[in-house]
């Protein structure tokens, strides 16, 4: 009988154990998820993401819409919207000085100054929110980086912040992902204006039938002054750009030399 | 004596010889004019910035930037401006052509050549390939969470993609959390020679094999979901894991073989077709114009999954014909003609293509210094048209005294006209030539238009004999008086550019006649 007990005794304690050990593995596991998540399924992250997002998207199209500037200088009034000259010559017969060859990291400086009110606003909001919760909450103040990868573009909203009830939880930073296909927008303009500069135009149908989701528009001002539309048929993004380059006077271009 | 003279002008004299000395005098007027206000114009100087904001541009000094620095030289030859070539360290591209304080300013890194790092190379991803500079590749590896393979002893593109095309591919079987888990992947990649991967290069690979392969006793299982592959034009199956299977045949959807073994393009439905909006079939063929998409509300359905062939082709364009999906061809709707040496005032070329279905249209360069040229090829009975914006070279056509230095194609854009006569030849020789399209002239300002356009001036002297008994008959020259005369006269005026009583694009006439015979 007491052999008996005994071996109960430890085949509970092996179930125990056992369960012990799938509970730690469990918690092991699914630790970054709790950790972002508040017991009442709130989570901080989508919050940021749904509060910055609109706000996002309005500036990122307003600032692709004019060659990624949002106050562009040096460019053409097209359909009204003023469009930077990415690589400009005044000249006739001659090939595009490029005017911005790091496109990508002036996109993303460009959203990053106007999007930093919007990212303070939501880190408050985020703060008013969970204080509405019942939580205790000390904030610091927020602070994004921005960058812009293939099939994305990440904001890292920096916002340490401390909410208590009952136990207290700290976040440190929040990462927001926004689908978007500006990367490889802006990348095919690189190219695009590196054909540009180098041989003073671009040859877009290769481009078209390489990327089957790519469509560019390239419309010929009189001027010499070449406006590229990018789009990505399926996102429906967009990307426009000018450049003047290996521009042709009217006749012979006695009296238009520049 | 009578003399007819043609002229835009309205100059009229009746001797042939002074005549011709005084429009000689006054074009070299005109053109000294022109050339002393180019002269004006072109005392520029290399400005670092203009007032609109532009780098490094050679202008007049007026339009400086205030504090901008600026040499009465070309940029080419200054410090500042000198254009080189930009490397971008963190997307391993380079640009040339440009300046090197826009580099500098923007944390590029400027060189006068080419640097090193430019050098490309074949970068593979999986099962694809990039030929692209080694940071680059880095950068894309990265992308896709994949260790960098650079072949920089690849120098060609071409051969970049045939290296990856011959890839053999298959399940790659590994344990994963206490259970057998299969991805289906490169030799490479699975044996861990491109370390990174998911499988931790620890998988048994079996080549031409799927990871629904029964023998393989893998946790992944057939399932009704498709997929689209970057890089691949057709729809797959998708296993149970997510692992891409066969090229999608909803006849197949219980066929344990053909989830079992890798089946060739050739060996899935219907291979030689497009398959486009096809229910059943996903072998999408992209040169015939066909993709794999994810299906929409307008979209056709496939009887399986989300994705389907979507038909990229265009039916029924402008011209009323139907053009599969990147072709290409040029369009020339304006009114008048074109290579006949008389184009509309303010026509132009246009290139049109078909994209995704859509027709989109490319202006060539307006005043027609661009003309558009267009070819076919023909691969099985399928032909795929091309076209493009090229230069238009009209500019020395009225310099050609030689038929066959006039048509060669080699060189220029031009007709011999067997009767015409321009004003700067001597008048002895019949014969000019002059552009098969021709210039368009900005005739609303300046004096260019009417220095090119008194080209066609010109001077016929009509004899006379007065009979005994009254009446005139005519004795040379009198060729000037009959209709055809006129005719040739403002033919030749229409071909040398915007001259003459040309119609605009649109088909409307002028307000002026657009030339004038004066007798006397």
């Amino acid at each position: 009988m007491n052999l008996g007990w005994n071996k109960r005794g430890q085949v509970a304690i092996f179930v125990i154990i056992a369960i012990v050990i799938v509970a730690v593995i469990l918690v092991i596991f699914l630790r970054p998820r709790l950790g972002f998540t508040t017991t009442q399924g709130f989570s901080p992250e989508k919050y940021l993401g749904d509060c910055i997002e609109p706000n996002l998207r309005d500036n990122i199209n307003k600032i692709a819409s004019q060659g990624g500037y949002y106050n562009p200088e040096g460019f053409v009034v097209y359909n009204s919207t003023k469009v930077k000259y990415l690589c400009y010559t005044s000249q006739y017969y001659k090939t595009c000085m490029v005017q911005q060859p790091k496109l990508r990291e002036h996109f993303e400086g460009e959203i990053d100054s106007l999007i930093k009110p919007k990212v303070e606003q939501c880190a408050m909001n985020l703060k008013a929110e969970y204080e509405r919760q019942g939580y205790a909450v000390s904030l610091s103040q927020a602070e994004e980086s921005i960058s812009i990868v293939p099939g994305n573009i990440r904001i890292n909203v920096i916002a340490p912040i401390t909410i208590t009830k009952e136990s207290s939880q700290n976040f440190r930073s929040f990462k927001v992902n926004i689908k978007s296909e500006m990367y490889d927008l802006i990348m095919t303009s690189v190219s695009i204006i590196d054909y540009e500069s180098t041989y003073g135009d671009s040859e877009t149908t290769l481009y078209m039938q390489y990327y089957p989701d790519l469509k560019i528009e390239k419309t010929k001002l009189s001027d010499g002054t070449t406006i590229y539309v990018l789009t990505n048929v399926i996102s429906k993004e967009s990307f426009t750009f000018a450049s003047r380059s290996l521009a042709w006077p009217p006749g012979y271009g006695i009296e238009e030399v520049q | 004596m009578a003399a007819r003279i043609w002229n835009r002008g309205g100059t009229m004299k009746n001797n042939k010889g002074i005549f011709g000395i005084i429009l000689l005098f006054l074009i070299v007027i005109v053109i000294s004019l022109n050339l002393f206000s180019v002269n004006a114009i072109e005392n520029t100087v290399c400005c670092e910035k203009t007032q609109s904001g532009l780098y490094c541009q050679d202008v007049p000094s007026s339009e400086c930037a205030p504090n901008s620095r600026q040499v009465p030289t070309s940029c080419q030859s200054t410090s500042y401006c000198k254009p080189g070539t930009c490397y971008d360290s963190v997307e391993g591209t380079c640009l040339d052509n440009t300046p090197q304080i826009v580099c500098n300013s923007n944390n590029g890194t400027w060189s006068e050549i080419k640097p090193a790092q430019c050098g490309l190379g074949c970068c593979v991803l999986g099962d694809q390939a990039a030929f692209v500079s080694l940071v680059r590749c880095k950068r894309l590896s990265g992308f896709l969470g994949l260790q960098t393979n650079f072949k920089k002893e690849i120098t060609n593109e071409v051969q970049c993609v045939l290296s990856v095309q011959s890839q053999e591919k298959g399940a790659c079987v590994y344990d994963f959390e206490f259970e057998r888990a299969c991805k289906f992947t490169t030799r490479e990649e699975c044996l861990g020679n491109n370390a990174g991967n998911s499988t931790g290069g620890n998988g048994e690979f079996f080549a031409g094999k799927l990871c629904t392969a029964e023998e393989l006793g893998t946790k992944c299982g057939p399932t009704k979901e498709t997929l689209c592959i970057p890089g691949k034009d057709e729809v797959y199956f998708k296993d149970s894991c997510g692992n891409p299977a066969n090229i999608y045949d909803a006849s197949k959807i219980n066929d344990k073989e053909y989830w079992a073994n890798v089946k060739d393009k050739s060996e899935a439905c219907n291979p030689s077709g497009s398959n486009a909006n096809s229910a059943s079939c996903g072998n999408c063929n992209y040169p015939l114009g066909s993709f794999c998409r994810e299906t929409t509300s307008e979209s056709a359905k496939a009887s399986y999954g989300n994705f389907i062939c979507q038909d990229l082709n265009c039916k029924k364009t402008q011209n009323g014909q139907s053009y599969k999906h990147g072709e290409s061809w040029c369009v020339y709707d304006d009114a008048g003609s074109q290579g006949e040496s008389d184009n509309s005032v303010g026509s132009r070329f246009y290139k049109h293509i078909c994209i995704n279905g859509e027709e989109v249209l490319e202006q060539c360069a307006d005043f027609r210094q661009e003309e558009c040229v267009e070819d076919s090829i023909s691969q099985g009975g399928i032909k795929f048209s091309q076209a493009a914006c090229r230069v238009n070279r009209w500019q020395d056509c009225t310099a050609q005294t030689e038929k066959a230095d006039c048509e060669n194609t080699d060189r220029r854009d031009c007709a011999w006209n067997e009767e015409a006569i321009l004003a700067i030849q001597n008048g002895s020789s019949k014969g000019a030539c002059l552009p098969l399209n021709t210039p368009g002239l900005k005739f609303w300002e300046g004096d260019e238009a009417q220095a090119v356009c008194s080209l066609a001036n010109y001077q016929c002297t009509v004899t006379f004999e007065k009979g005994l008994f009254g009446g005139e008959k005519c004795t040379g020259g009198c060729e000037c008086l009959s209709d055809s005369w006129e005719k040739d006269r403002i033919g030749i005026c229409k071909a040398l550019g915007d001259c003459g009583p040309k119609i605009n694009w649109a088909g409307q006439e002028g307000y002026k006649e657009g030339y004038k015979i004066d007798v006397k």
